[in-house]
């Protein structure tokens, strides 16, 4: 009886494995390989950048636009290790 | 009655794995502090601390299944709890495929993964022999 309630249990998640995809939590994985191409989607190298804001280390808003007419390097790093 | 010999060859085999796997990821530990290493996987030294924790514990593991796989008829249990432990590493990689930053690293691997793991798990719930009705002492 045990056995069979296991194996009806690994059943659903290898249907929930096939089925993950074209379910609403699965759209984030999908999400992800695309965000992978942004800096494709953005523009080209030597292409002007679009004006935006983004929190510095201290949440601070910084608008890129405040910088022109000064060289500016941009990262984006993960703030801890994984 | 199951016969035992595929429940040999299954607990064999996904030991052995283990074990190799197991060997691989303690040496990684070792490797990464290594001079200008390279590490394989992108993690730091804390990350590769738990990777040295679960090579260890893998060994361990794939040990137990080798020794069933030489008296299988006394290892019903480690084919249960290998199962249970299956199921357990198919759900978070499960999880882990929603999380847009493993799936950035590994894709459709987790998914794979995560059915073989199911298979396997469904491989050991009905090839482990049957559980002992009555012993004599």
């Amino acid at each position: 009886m045990l056995r069979w309630l296991a194996t009806l249990a690994i059943a659903a998640l290898l249907l929930l494995t096939a089925m993950l995809p074209s379910t609403s939590i699965g759209r984030r994985g999908v999400e992800a390989e695309l965000r992978a191409d942004i800096p494709h989607a953005v523009g080209a190298v030597g292409e002007r950048l679009p004006d935006f804001t983004l929190p510095d280390l201290e949440g601070t808003p910084v608008r890129l636009a405040d910088f022109r007419g000064h060289p500016v390097l941009l990262t984006f790093e993960r703030s801890v290790d994984w | 009655m199951v016969a035992l010999r595929p429940y040999a060859w299954l607990c064999g085999t996904v030991g052995a794995v283990l074990v190799l796997i197991g060997l691989v990821l303690f040496v990684s530990f070792f490797a990464y502090h290594a001079p200008n290493s390279q590490p394989a996987i992108p993690t730091g030294p804390v990350g590769f601390y738990f990777v040295a924790f679960a090579g260890c514990a893998l060994v361990g593991w794939g040990g137990s299944l080798l020794a069933t796989a030489r008296r299988p008829a006394a290892g019903r249990s480690i084919g249960s709890v290998t199962a249970f432990a299956l199921v357990l590493m198919a759900l978070y990689r499960l999880a882990a495929w929603v999380v847009g930053d493993y799936y950035a690293f590994a894709g459709e691997v987790l998914r794979v993964e995560a059915a073989l793991f199911l298979l396997l798990a469904l491989a050991f719930l009905w090839l482990r022999p049957a559980g002992v009705v009555a012993e004599v002492s």
